[in-house]
């Protein structure tokens, strides 16, 4: 059985849904990538995982939305459809009212997380399952001393207090590649480097050696050279302890360089999945197909355009509708837009209508 | 933390020496010169020529305001008009009245203000929240001379629960130590005389606690609710840490920051407010007595207790900056 089982992962803030039945596993000591561009929907993903999303009042309807049978009539249903998109606030960051519904399962070694309790929840949150995000100032407290920080989780979950937990922060902080990390301990975040700022937040991550850990964009806020070195810290200390790694990126090059297996999330759904070689020897999805289109390749002749992606993921059909990516697809045809698109395959698995003329 | 520290004392000293430029151009520009002010007005001319040399008013301006500066730092404010005592004399023997108040005021807007402005946020949208805020803000204009008055009518006169008047029970026998009554009873061991002054310390210290207590629940709530929403407090609560930790550790001690700045800001402002709580409680403080130099324009009292009072506050913002030091590592490297 796998470590994380997602199934069928729905969030909503109020009456706009984020995560819209995301489902992908995450297998012991496996490293997972999940990408997908701004808004579709990983970082509400991951939190709802880990249950850090706020809490909302409960759905306003039934759990489960209805499955509407997309039975419009035929002609020009494309853009009557496109016509009505989907409200999807813009804003990019956490709101502060408003609290998630959440539905779906999490099954984490056996255990359903989104049926735990909040004191249960915690109990396991920094100890089996921990996440490390992607600001790294911002994500550390900067009126507590770094030592402090890794030390409470220490406290916490294995026990360790006064001079046994302080050796074993410094050996932590040895290990993510920290020098001098007796002299580091009582330093603040502000006395860090950016890099040094992820290593001390990975180290906190890893200090209960869990069993899954979440990066969630671990490497956007830093610069390009210090990437690399985290990417190799990450690889390095996931491949050390067996520790399964659930990378969270909108970066192709790093599924390629360190992932195992990738998740293509488009407007809150999975639209691919396969091993990474797989996906990038034959991308099924025209989303996935556009993705690989959009990275610079450093062996093109300089005036070969890009092909960015037309549209923005604002324009989007409900999925209960039809294909959500149809008002972006340049192959969009009138069966994309009849209910539903099932995802198909299991090793390989896709949701588009036409991947069989695709592949 | 050492530069920083010398740098406020340095930014103090420059502060201090303004004010003494303000208060002495003020002195210079009394209706008539400063000898109208301080004579009656039946004296005669030879008083005034007296006078005149005594202030040495006949020096050069730069000699007048360095004796000015000297006597101000040996607290030499010369005598009340009204009363004939040294100035310095009434303000040192009614400051320690002054000060327990404003403390006690402060201890009851600090201890009840921070834990409601946090409960107000955690519970944001509640009943609670909502009676936090429109509480705080009936708290802000609510004059305080009326609440003082109210308080005494309905605890002191109607219900008998309290004390009206003064500090001390009538008869009752103290030895003075710092003058600071509650402290002194404390420390010679004479409980029943800290008890009485409590007792007494009350309805004034809650009359004057009013406007402190609303804007604190008020910075309270706001920066805890700006805290809750920071990165590292969803990084503190992704390690599983207990509520209780996330509270102390990481919200309160970040929404400490602004709410340090405020109580500072307060405890020098309380000095105004205790004028009028003082004289509805007869609570003999600095405050009753600014009220009788005012309407006596007895300007030497009033001088004297203008520069007591601003060095009171620039000391009280000078604990704050340090305070602030202590608090944020950040400010101890940046400056
Ligand atoms: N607390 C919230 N309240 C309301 N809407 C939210 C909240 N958090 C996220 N959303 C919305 O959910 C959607 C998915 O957001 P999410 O942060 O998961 O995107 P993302 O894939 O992580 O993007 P990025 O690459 O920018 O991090 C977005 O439309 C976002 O506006
Ligand atoms: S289902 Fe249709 S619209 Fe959607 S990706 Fe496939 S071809 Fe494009
Ligand atoms: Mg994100």
């Amino acid at each position: 059985m796998a470590l994380l089982e997602v199934e069928d992962l729905r969030v909503a803030f109020g009456n706009s849904t984020a995560v819209d039945g995301v489902s992908f596993t995450v297998e012991e000591g496996k490293i997972v990538g999940l990408v997908g561009e701004s808004g579709c929907g990983k970082s509400v993903t991951s939190l709802a995982v880990m249950g850090l999303l706020p809490k909302g009042r409960g759905p306003k309807r039934s759990k489960q939305p209805v499955q509407v049978a997309a039975a419009e009539p035929a002609g020009g249903v494309v853009k009557a459809a496109v016509a009505a998109p989907q409200a999807v606030p813009a804003t990019g960051g956490r709101s502060r009212g408003g609290g998630a519904d959440v539905s779906g399962r999490a099954v984490f070694d056996g255990t359903d997380l989104l049926t735990l309790t909040p004191s249960a929840m915690r109990r396991r949150r920094g100890k089996d399952i921990a996440m490390v995000f992607q600001d790294p100032l911002s994500s550390l407290n900067p009126v507590v001393p770094v030592g402090r920080q890794i030390t409470e989780v220490l406290e916490r979950h294995r026990g360790l207090k006064g001079a046994k937990a302080n050796q074993e922060a410094a050996n932590l902080l040895d290990r993510v590649g920290i020098p001098d990390p007796t002299r580091r301990l009582k330093e603040y975040p502000h006395q860090l480097s950016g890099g040094m700022r992820q290593r001390v937040l990975i180290a906190i991550a890893v200090a209960c050696a869990p069993r899954l850990l979440i990066a969630d964009e671990p490497t956007t806020a830093l610069d390009v050279t210090i990437q690399a070195q985290i990417l190799e810290l990450l690889k390095d200390l996931v491949d050390h302890e067996g520790t399964a790694l659930l990378m969270i990126t909108h970066d192709l090059g790093v599924v390629a360089g360190m992932c195992d297996s990738v998740n293509v999330l488009y407007s809150g759904r999975v639209v691919e999945s396969a091993p990474v070689r797989e996906l990038f020897a034959r991308p099924t999805h025209p989303y996935t197909i556009g993705l690989l289109g959009s990275i610079p390749k450093l062996d093109l002749p300089i005036h070969e355009p890009l092909t960015p992606i037309r549209g923005s993921i604002a324009d989007v059909i409900r999925w209960r509708d039809g294909c959500a990516f149809a008002p972006r697809c340049d192959r969009v045809a009138e069966a994309c837009v009849e209910g539903e698109p099932a995802l198909v395959g299991s090793l390989h698995a896709h949701r588009c209508v036409l991947a069989e003329e695709i592949a | 933390m050492l530069r920083y520290t010398v740098k406020r004392l340095l930014q103090l000293a420059v502060a201090l020496l303004g004010l003494t430029l303000l208060l002495f151009a003020w002195f210079k520009a009394l209706p008539g010169g400063p000898e109208n002010m301080l004579l009656p007005e039946n004296a005669t001319d030879q008083q005034r020529e007296a006078l005149r040399a005594s202030l040495g008013l006949d020096e050069p301006i730069w000699a007048q305001y360095a004796d000015f500066v000297g006597r101000a730092v040996r607290l030499d404010f010369g005598s009340s008009l009204s009363s004939g005592r040294p100035i310095a004399t009434e303000l040192a023997d009614r400051l320690p009245a002054t000060i327990e108040l404003s403390l006690a005021a402060m201890l009851i807007a600090v201890g009840l203000g921070i834990p409601l402005g946090y409960l107000a946020a955690k519970r944001r949208g509640t009943w609670l929240d909502f009676a936090a805020v429109s509480g705080s803000l009936l708290g802000t204009c609510i004059p305080i001379f009326f609440l003082a008055a109210m308080l005494k009518v309905v605890f002191a006169q109607e219900l008998g629960l309290l004390p009206t008047t003064f500090r001390l029970s009538a008869g009752s026998t103290y030895t003075e130590v710092t003058g600071l009554r509650v402290f002194d009873g404390l420390i010679t061991g004479e409980f029943d005389v800290a008890w009485d002054a409590v007792v007494h310390l009350v309805l004034p210290a809650i009359a004057l606690s009013s406007i402190p207590l609303a804007v604190i629940v008020r910075i309270t709530r706001a920066s805890v609710l700006d805290v809750v929403g920071e990165d590292y407090v969803r990084t503190a609560d992704a390690k599983g840490l207990k509520p209780s930790v996330i509270r102390g550790r990481h919200v309160m001690r970040n929404a400490m920051l602004p709410i340090a700045t405020i109580i500072g800001l307060l405890l020098g402002s309380l000095f105004a407010g205790a004028v009028l709580t003082e004289s509805v409680f007869s609570f003999g403080g600095i405050g009753s007595f600014v009220y009788q130099a005012t309407t006596e324009r007895d300007y030497p009292a009033l001088m004297g207790f203008i520069l007591v009072i601003a060095v009171f506050y620039v000391v009280i913002n000078l604990l704050v900056d340090l305070s602030y030091g202590l608090l944020d590592p950040r400010v101890r490297v940046r400056s």
